[in-house]
């Protein structure tokens, strides 16, 4: 991009930055008000920075999952077991200064165990609440798929509602909330997968892959010792990220990027036997928001929306039953033939 | 189940559809039916113009026009058998009301014979001008075609329409009534029909409609090419008039018919000796229909008795003795032949306008002997003939075309309005042309009507052209008159001895008087023709061509013999048509030496070019390239044929251009270079698109999926067209941009086209510029 925009609309940033609120010692972001878009964009990128020093590699990965946070959405991520998914996770929940809340699902996981559970104190000869691990900014769901049905749809109202009932009684969940949800593929006999209703709830679904050589010769090199998520200092407060998703719901979205979306999904229907949900349209509309404001930019261009397209479709695709295809090739097929206008 | 009960019902709401006819909004459709309109209209095209030479032209447009209005309407309910038969039933209509309306009709239809004969006769290119009710003929023929094929096209089945008509147009193409323009228009319009009813048919698309334009010009277009080409066709359909032709070629054809045309040329080749007491016109033969561009001999011929009938009053009995000099096909005579004797007149035949046909074409040698009772009636004696012309004579030698402009008859109204009689009016007429037009064989033929272009329009002509007027003013008069053509009585070259070369070949007219008979008049003026024909002869001695000359004629001095009063009667204003004049006229320069220029056309008349015949003079050369030898576009004068041609070529090109892309592509190459204005986001946006445009000509076409930023970046686009696509971006995804960003973004773009401007571009970029420079 140029750089005399994007230094206009710093300065402009810096200026509303300075009348809305203090500056908060120790980092540069500020506090109270709103956050200008170039704010948002250097927080995205301290906080993808920070998590590198625990994460080695995968910057991409780590770019959607912020993306995923700022347009207040949840990553399924699907991969083999022990390539630093928690790991990824946690480091990402510290940058924000977010807690963090990890539940393994195992097959006799309740849905009380996700939500929390009224206990009798016996002093006040009362029930009390006393809130499960999914009160708790950034959770992180080991295994989903390892859990039966009626606890995974626990985890999943959460979700969706911002909230969980417990015995008739509902609690609201921390915010910023954000779910990041693993699903193990190696033994699919000993699990439940996923329906497509639930599955259509997360905003994007990431793989990570093994690292290249190098990157796996670096991180052996830097975890030896201690771990150096210990040590790994918050760069921005929840209450940052909160407000950072609140400039990213303003990002302009002009009538042609809003059809070509449309057009995007209305294709995938034409190519797959299940296509892209207006609620995945809408996804991948939030997704390309913040992908901009990561850019720095207060408005959504084709290019965002492309680069979201992939992690924020594929998993709502099912290509049909007689075809190899997967739903990331429906996607792609879909990116080279709707035209951009 | 029943799925042929459901075809069937489909197909038939398909048909009740179809016969509905509306939907011209159709442009194939709409195509289509006009294109059957051009056939018609040519066909029709014939038969006007036949009802227009002998009237009718009202009823025929009217029968027509309500033809097509009724097979319209009974398209709609009528199947195509009864149809059929109602055609049929028109045709038989039509021919039953031609018998009956001809004298003698009915007996022609016993002898079926005769029938056949005048079939074949029709069919071999007699000229439908040549039956002697042809505007009947017209009115009955006309309703059976027009009918069937309207019905065909209304109901979409445009190939039998074209079937109907084409066999129609192919009748007047066989009689040669339909010249080669209206052949080609009825073809084309056959084509078009067929091949824009099939597309409307299977759905064609624009751009097969575009193709089938550009054939339909090529097919005009192509035979000019044609002629064009070395070797090529005789007789092209080109917008000139004939080539070298000579006065005696266009008149003296053993063909029934005058075609007048533009320039033309003298041939000095003998043709005959003649001994004769007396130097006369010898005439071949006489037409009695005009057509406005030409003449007609209407009825046949029959063997020609031993002994014909003398003309009524006093007569000179003039014997003359022909002998051809060289092939010829004509049997000359004073007027009027009594008997005819000889080897060579074998079999002749007697036209039912008093003129001699050889049975076969004479060829050097061959003698004949006619005998003429000559009229020798005295001026006063014709002045006194009255007006009381029998029936058969008014009906016949009294027509002129019904597009005669009125400006002929109110002319000659006010010439003759001193004249009281026949004659008198003969003779003022006779006497202006003499003196108000000159005599040059290099004019341009005028299109539509000769007489009334010679009389207002043309300030020179020959013979034809002088004979032709003078004949169409005295019918405006109603003074029977006819055309006449002939020889000249030819150099004298001794006192009973007359050679008469090609160049003798002349027009004239003869105008009847009760009581006489046809008394001959000429109203071209001696002199300048003399002057014109002793040149000719001298250029051809010149050049020692052969042929010029006989034995006798050698020795003769070029001189102007006068030749002794042929009778007694006095001064100018005698009777037999100015026999003064004639008799100055008839004294014929005595040319020595020997030669032929002419060589060619050898003897007999060359055929004149019937190519775009007489059939429509409206519709033919009336360039009248001539002798000039113009190539068929070689001359900058455009005539309406030249434009008419000019208009399909410009069809043809657009319609093929369009199919080549190039009238987009010089719409893109005007839109990049003259942008329109509006909204700054406008603005950025189209300065985009001519961005994009330059781009894709350069390196590719963006890609479907590819955006703004992706394919600058992967074309490496310049610093310009970065900022031009990020200006784009802001206009059409962001907030929008200012004016001045806008004009910004015009300015780059505008930078770019002109750089990539033939010529200055090419430069710039041979200069080493890569794929940055854009």
């Amino acid at each position: 991009m140029n750089d005399t925009d994007a230094d206009a609309e710093s300065s402009a940033g810096g200026r509303s930055s300075a009348d809305g609120g203090r500056a908060r010692a120790g980092t540069a972001h500020p506090r109270g008000g709103s956050l200008s878009i170039e704010d948002v964009r250097r927080v995205a990128g301290d906080v993808v920075e920070n998590t590198q020093k625990v994460i080695v590699g995968n910057r991409a990965a780590i770019e959607h999952i912020v993306v995923a946070m700022l347009g207040r959405g949840h990553v399924l991520l699907e991969d083999v077991p022990g390539v630093g998914k928690t790991m990824l996770a946690r480091a990402i929940a510290r940058s924000f200064e977010c807690s963090f809340n990890r539940v393994q699902f195992t097959p006799d996981l309740l849905p009380a165990d996700v939500t929390g559970v009224n206990v009798f104190n016996r002093k006040s000869r009362e029930f009390e609440f006393r809130p499960g691990p999914v009160f708790a900014n950034v959770v992180l769901g080991d295994e989903i798929n390892r859990a039966p049905p009626k606890t995974q749809s626990a985890l999943l109202e959460a979700m969706e509602e911002g909230q969980v009932t417990v015995d008739g009684e509902t609690y609201r969940l921390a915010q910023p909330f954000t779910v990041i949800a693993t699903q193990n593929d190696v033994e699919p006999s000993r699990t439940y997968e996923l329906p497509m209703a639930e599955v259509d709830r997360f905003m994007k679904q990431l793989r990570l892959g093994y690292p290249d050589p190098a990157e796996e010769a670096a991180m052996l090199d830097r975890t030896v010792g201690t771990h150096p998520i210990e040590s790994l200092e918050p760069v921005a407060g929840s209450e940052t990220l909160e407000r950072a998703r609140t400039t990213v719901a303003t990002v302009e979205v002009r009538a042609p990027v809003r059809e070509y979306v449309t057009r995007l999904a209305n294709d995938t229907r034409r190519r797959a036997e299940l296509g892209v949900s207006p609620r995945g349209s809408l996804a991948l509309l939030r997704a390309a928001q913040a992908r901009a404001a990561l850019d720095g930019r207060d408005y959504v261009v084709p290019d965002d929306v492309q680069r979201e397209a992939e992690s924020t479709l594929a998993h709502r695709v099912r290509p049909g039953a007689g075809t190899n295809a997967t739903g990331r090739d429906v996607v792609r097929a879909a990116l080279d033939s709707v035209r951009v206008e | 189940m029943s799925a042929p009960t459901v075809g069937r019902r489909s197909r038939g709401r398909t048909t009740r559809e179809r016969v509905g006819g509306g939907s011209l909004r159709d442009p194939r459709r709409a195509l289509a039916l006009a294109s059957a309109a051009v056939l018609t209209a040519a066909y029709v095209g014939v038969l006007y113009r036949i009802t227009d030479v002998v009237g009718g032209t009202e009823t025929l447009l009217a029968l027509v026009a309500g033809t097509v209005v009724g097979a319209g309407l009974l398209a709609r309910f009528l199947r195509p058998a009864v149809a059929f038969v109602l055609a049929l039933a028109l045709f038989v209509a039509g021919f039953a009301w031609y018998v009956l309306s001809v004298p003698n009709g009915l007996l022609l239809l016993n002898s079926f014979d005769s029938v056949l004969v005048d079939t074949a006769a029709l069919l071999t290119g007699l000229s439908v001008l040549r039956i002697t009710a042809a505007g009947t003929w017209a009115l009955g023929f006309a309703p059976a075609p027009v009918f069937l094929s309207w019905y065909f096209a209304v109901r979409r089945r445009y190939v039998p329409a074209a079937l109907v008509g084409g066999a129609a147009l192919a009748l007047f193409v066989l009689t040669g009534d339909a010249g080669v323009t209206l052949a080609l228009l009825g073809a084309i319009g056959a084509f078009g029909a067929v091949g824009f009813g099939e597309l409307e048919r299977h759905g064609g698309r624009r751009a097969q409609g575009e193709t089938l334009v550009v054939v339909l010009a090529a097919m005009v277009a192509l035979p000019l090419v044609v002629s064009v080409v070395p070797g090529g066709a005789a007789g092209p359909l080109a917008p000139s008039g004939g080539g070298p032709a000579t006065v005696e070629g266009s008149l003296l054809s053993a063909d029934d018919r005058v075609p007048i045309q533009g320039s033309i040329s003298l041939s000095p080749a003998v043709r005959f000796t003649v001994e004769s007491d007396r130097g006369e016109y010898w005439r071949a033969g006489g037409y009695d229909r005009y057509t406005g561009g030409g003449w007609v001999r209407t009825g046949g011929s029959r063997p020609s008795p031993g002994l014909l009938r003398e003309p009524p009053g006093n007569t000179t009995s003039l014997r003359q003795t022909f002998e051809a000099e060289a092939s010829v096909n004509l049997l000359l005579g004073a007027w009027r032949p009594t008997s005819v004797s000889g080897a060579a007149a074998e079999g002749a035949r007697l036209t039912e306008l008093g003129g001699l046909q050889p049975a076969e074409a004479l060829s050097a040698g061959d003698r004949y002997t006619v005998t003429s009772a000559v009229p020798n009636a005295s001026p006063d004696a014709l002045r006194g003939a009255g007006r009381a012309y029998p029936e058969r004579i008014e009906e016949r030698y009294l027509g002129l075309p019904e597009s005669t402009p009125n400006r002929v008859e109110r002319r000659t109204d006010r010439l003759t309005a001193n004249a009281e009689n026949p004659y008198d009016t003969a003779r003022v007429i006779e006497r202006w042309l003499e003196a108000n037009k000159n005599y040059s064989l290099d004019v341009t033929r005028p299109g539509g009507n000769i007489a009334d272009a010679f009389l207002f329009e043309m300030d020179r002509g020959y013979c034809t052209y002088y004979a032709t007027t003078m004949v169409a003013m005295l019918r405006s008069q109603g003074v029977p008159a006819r055309f006449v053509t002939g020889y000249t009585s030819g150099q004298q070259v001794a006192a009973d001895r007359w050679v008469v070369r090609g160049l003798d070949s002349h027009a004239w007219v003869e105008v009847y008087f009760p009581g006489t008979g046809w008394v001959t008049f000429d109203p071209t003026p001696a002199g300048p023709r003399r002057a014109a024909e002793r040149a000719s002869v001298g250029d051809a001695r010149g050049t020692n061509a052969s042929s010029v000359d006989t034995g006798e004629s050698a020795d003769e001095p070029l001189t102007p013999t006068p030749v002794p009063g042929v009778d007694g009667s006095t001064g100018t204003e005698t009777a037999r048509g100015g026999q003064g004049d004639r008799a100055e006229r008839l004294v014929e320069d005595t040319p020595a030496g020997a030669n032929d220029t002419n060589g060619s056309a050898g003897v007999g008349p060359s055929t004149p070019r019937e190519g775009a015949g007489n059939a429509a003079p409206g519709l033919d050369g009336g360039g009248g390239a001539g002798g000039e030898g113009g190539g068929p576009l070689g001359l900058p004068r455009p005539s309406r044929e030249q434009v008419a041609l000019g208009v399909v070529l410009l069809v043809g090109l657009t319609a093929g251009a369009r199919r080549s892309g190039a009238t987009g592509r010089a719409a893109r190459a005007v839109w990049l270079r003259l942008p329109a204005r509006g909204s700054p986001t406008e603005d950025t946006e189209r300065a985009f698109a001519r961005l994009e445009y330059l781009l894709s000509r350069r390196f590719r076409p963006r890609r479907p999926g590819e955006t703004p930023r992706e394919y600058l970046a992967v074309l490496d686009a310049g610093e310009r067209a970065r900022r031009v696509g990020t200006l784009h971006e802001r206009a059409r995804y962001g907030a929008g941009v200012s004016r001045a960003e806008a004009d910004e973004a015009v300015a780059l773009v505008d930078a770019l086209v002109r750089e990539r401007t033939p010529l200055l571009g090419r430069l710039r970029r041979s200069g080493g510029a890569g794929p940055d420079s854009i």
